[in-house]
């Protein structure tokens, strides 16, 4: 038998619920259809902190003690509250800082909607021909998976305090960007644009980085970056059959379902 | 440079050191330059080139060193003269026009009248007092000079005194014998049950207990651990930690060398920034030195253990002095800070359990170990014990370094030992503990400064800066000096003090302009308090007590500017 993880139990706005040890509360609270806004915070890295809307109270023989609930770890009789009135209004300021620093962002006007947050006092930050059109709020989100996760470290955080920015070194185009577009799908204000041109790709927040899209033998589609298939191609055993490594998923579906239904049907193949 | 071949391997060896260091404090005449980073800016490197000439060319007996900074800023650059038997005189304003008439008086047993400041006969330096001699009875006592008489010094008992750049010198105040006593007789547990005894705080603006964080670092799981000195210094106006190391760096290599050993580590290391280049290199040399006598390296006095020192330069800035931004810089990476826990106790540097202690933390550890706990509780306040090194800065006639025990009032600094006002001025407010502190105004300053009662008041410790404000000052441009200073220095990282910092500022620009409003003030006030208890680091937690306490006290200057715009 193998040991399975500790359980715990942790309350959240005095409900009672089970978690497994060492699990973050925000997951904990997710998991439990409990609301916490947050915006930095991704499963498969590391607990960050540093978008602040997740803060809760922690409490402890009475005193409570602001914490972000993503850096916050369950352990048995572990107590938050979510929404007192200290944490409301401190995250509307929040909000009210997010909405001046990514004005264009509807994710955020949405999310702050939903806070009962609509207008901000602050002045509104307009930069022109800004690469990342007003959205970024700078939750580190696609500079960590880039680097963690992709291994390629192709942006990066620039200046610091009030002019951070997320870019390429320089600003320059640059060779180590992979073109797989896990920066976009990651960045919860959907600020990085990405766009195919044929057959190259254009990371237009990231200096108009250019990567080359490989070619699908079969239907000729342009479906991924060539240095990322290299690269794939390049693992031992990718767990891809030789014939079916340079297609494009659908073909490549399509060859594993054909093949499939060869085996089945013992060679006679009926066409219908 | 050093006189003693081979390594120090017994306390024996240690005496002999010490006899060759004393020879060269007190055989012959000598005549010693304060040379620190403010002696250097008023001219002491001309003035000791000029000497230098002089003696050379007339193949005086004389001996002409470098030392390092007395305290007495003001009054740079300082001289001290040393004639056998005689007391030591010390010399202030001093030029290189001055020079010939030095070297003549001390060739005939005398000091140039002009230029005395004051003499020390003795000298406790602590460790080990130091008997210089009688004589010039017309030249005031150093105790008789109100910048001094008012002060304690244990932190900076060799300041000025000795050669920073000979281990020997050190010695023959009674360096090392801490540390050589420590890693002989004593076990590690009992060295941390002395500084925990100390009650001694970290100096560095938090003021943890430090003998407790040893504990917890020393049993913290994992045997590979390290000990770090922080020697960031970030903070505008403080300079206490840069002549701690100039002056005598010794003692803190010492401090750090106890560290080590109570906490099980023959890993140390100096996180200092790049713009420190000559604590840098008075460190380095002291390292080689201390390497050199078997102090630092391999088996140290036979005992088995063994520590080495690295030194790691960061490119200053501020926030690289928070514990887990020193981390990741030491780490190459760039200086950000990350939520705690895990504390660096448990996970520091490389994900090993690291101490770190600020450059005073660490040089009050060997006194401590010399004189004992209980002599250490004598000084300063109930769990605010010892002393502490202010660099008294701003709009004030005697500007220096400033030791005295903890609980001494703020009164006591700024209008007994630092003279009040330059230039005769009233004193309206001073600012404790740099961006992170507050202003606290003159009818406060009953405030006996310990980490406490700067709490209080809405201001810190901080490390040690205090920037005192005369009449002519206006304080809500001071606020806005430091939120523009603490915006700047912003890592970026969370959104409370990058961008809560950044409006904080268009705010405070906007009432000087005069075009606030009252809507405005509210404004300030709860951002303010949004940014202290939803930022990620100290930084952000701290910056903004300038603009509450101006606030606070000062209110009705920010008022004067809205209604002078309205
Ligand atoms: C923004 C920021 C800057 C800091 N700068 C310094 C510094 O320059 N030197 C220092 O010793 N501590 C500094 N600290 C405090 C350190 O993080 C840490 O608490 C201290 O070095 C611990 O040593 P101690 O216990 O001996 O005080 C800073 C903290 C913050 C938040
Ligand atoms: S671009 Fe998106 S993912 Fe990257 S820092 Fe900005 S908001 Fe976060
Ligand atoms: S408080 Fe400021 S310095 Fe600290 S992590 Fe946040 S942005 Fe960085
Ligand atoms: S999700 Fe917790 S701080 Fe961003």
């Amino acid at each position: 038998m193998t040991e399975g993880p500790k359980m715990v139990t942790v309350t959240i706005n005095k409900s009672q619920y089970r978690a497994e040890e060492g699990e973050t509360m925000l997951s904990v609270a997710m998991r439990n259809g409990i609301d916490i806004p947050h915006l930095c915070y991704e499963e498969s890295l590391d607990p960050y902190g540093a978008c602040r809307l997740c803060m809760v109270d922690h409490v402890t023989c009475g005193k409570r003690t602001m914490m972000t609930a993503c850096t916050m770890r369950a352990k048995e009789g572990l107590e938050i509250m979510t929404d007192t009135p200290e944490i409301v209004k401190y995250r509307s300021t929040l909000f009210e800082l997010y909405l001046s620093q990514a004005p264009k962002s509807d994710v955020i006007k949405k999310m702050a909607a939903r806070y009962g947050v609509t207008k901000t006092r602050f002045l509104k930050k307009i930069v022109h021909d800004d690469p990342l059109g007003g959205k970024c709020i700078l939750c580190g989100l696609c500079v960590r998976v880039c680097d963690e996760i992709m291994g390629g470290s192709a942006i990066g955080f620039i200046n610091r305090g009030p002019s951070t920015v997320v870019n390429t070194p320089f600003f320059d185009e640059n060779p180590a960007c992979l073109g797989c577009g896990t920066c976009a799908k990651v960045c919860p204000t959907h600020a990085i644009e990405i766009e195919d041109q044929g057959d190259t790709r254009v990371m237009k927040s990231w200096s108009g980085t250019r990567i080359k899209l490989q070619e699908c033998p079969d239907c000729g589609q342009y479906f991924v970056p060539k240095a990322m298939l290299e690269e794939i191609q390049s693992i031992p055993d990718p767990g891809i059959i030789d014939e079916l490594k340079t297609l494009c998923p659908a073909c490549r579906a399509k060859e594993i379902a054909k093949s499939v239904f060869k085996s089945t049907f013992q060679g006679s193949v009926y066409h219908g | 440079m050093t006189g003693f071949v081979g390594p120090i391997e017994t306390p024996e060896d240690l005496s002999k050191v010490r006899e060759i260091g004393l020879s060269k404090l007190l055989n012959r005449p000598r005549i010693a330059v304060g040379l620190s980073t403010c002696g250097i800016a008023v001219g002491g490197e001309r003035l000791f080139a000029r000497l230098k000439e002089i003696i050379s060319s007339g193949g005086y007996n004389i001996a002409l060193v470098r030392v390092g900074c007395i305290g007495f800023c003001k009054e740079e650059p300082i001289v001290n003269i040393t004639i056998p038997g005689k007391p030591l005189v010390i010399l202030h304003q001093v030029s290189e026009n001055d020079a010939e008439a030095i070297v003549n008086a001390v060739l005939k047993g005398g000091v140039p009248d002009e230029k005395v400041l004051c003499k020390v006969s003795s000298w406790d330096h602590i460790t080990r007092t130091i008997i210089y001699g009688t004589g010039f009875e017309q030249i005031p006592d150093y105790h008789d000079i109100p910048f001094f008489s008012r002060q304690t010094k244990v932190i900076l008992r060799d300041a000025g005194f000795i050669n920073p750049e000979d281990i020997d010198e050190y010695i023959a105040v009674g360096g090392y014998q801490a540390f050589v006593s420590a890693v002989s007789s004593r076990t590690p547990e009992e060295v941390i049950d002395i500084v925990k005894q100390s009650d001694l705080r970290g100096r560095g603006g938090a003021g943890f207990p430090a003998g407790l964080k040893w504990e917890i670092t020393r049993e913290a799981k994992g045997h590979l651990k390290y000990i770090v000195c922080n020697a960031d210094e970030g903070d505008p106006g403080a300079y206490m930690n840069r002549n701690e190391m100039e002056s005598d760096p010794h003692m803190l290599i010492e401090g750090l060398l106890i560290g080590a050993y109570a906490i099980g580590t023959s890993d140390a290391l100096i996180y200092i920034r790049a713009e420190y280049p000559l604590a840098i290199e008075r460190l380095r040399k002291a390292i080689d030195q201390a390497r050199e006598y078997g102090l630092v390296g391999e088996n140290i006095l036979g005992t088995g253990f063994s520590c080495d020192i690295q030194l790691a330069t960061g490119a200053g800035a501020f926030v690289c002095g928070e514990s887990t931004a020193l981390a990741a810089s030491i780490e190459g990476k760039t200086g950000r800070p990350r939520p705690r826990p895990p504390r660096l106790t448990d996970k520091g540097i490389w994900g090993r359990p690291t101490d770190l202690n600020n450059v005073e933390t660490f040089c009050n550890v060997p006194v401590i170990l010399t004189r004992g706990a209980e002599w250490y509780r004598g000084i300063g306040a109930k769990g605010n014990t010892g002393t502490k090194v202010f660099s008294l800065v701003g709009k004030v006639e005697n500007v220096g370094m400033v030791e005295v025990p903890l609980g001494t009032t703020l009164d006591t600094i700024v209008s007994e030992i630092g003279n009040g006002g330059a230039g005769g001025k009233s004193v309206k407010a001073v600012q404790t503990g740099g961006p992170s502190g507050g202003c606290i105004p003159a009818r406060l300053f009953d405030t006996p400064v310990d980490f406490e009662h700067l709490n209080e008041a809405g201001s810190m410790m901080g490390s040690g800066g205090i920037v005192v404000m005369d009449e002519d000052t206006n304080m809500v441009d001071i606020a806005r000096y430091f939120i523009n200073f603490a915006t700047s220095e912003s890592c970026g990282k969370c959104v409370p003090c990058r961008e809560g910092l950044k409006h904080t500022l268009l705010i405070l620009n906007k009432v000087m302009a005069g075009k606030g409003t009252a809507a405005d003030l509210e404004m300030l006030e709860s951002l303010s308090d949004t940014i202290q208890a939803t930022s990620l680091c100290g930084l952000g937690q701290t910056a903004p007590n300038p603009v509450l306490t101006t606030l606070k006290y000062f209110r009705e200057e920010y008022e004067a500017l809205i209604s002078e715009g309205t």
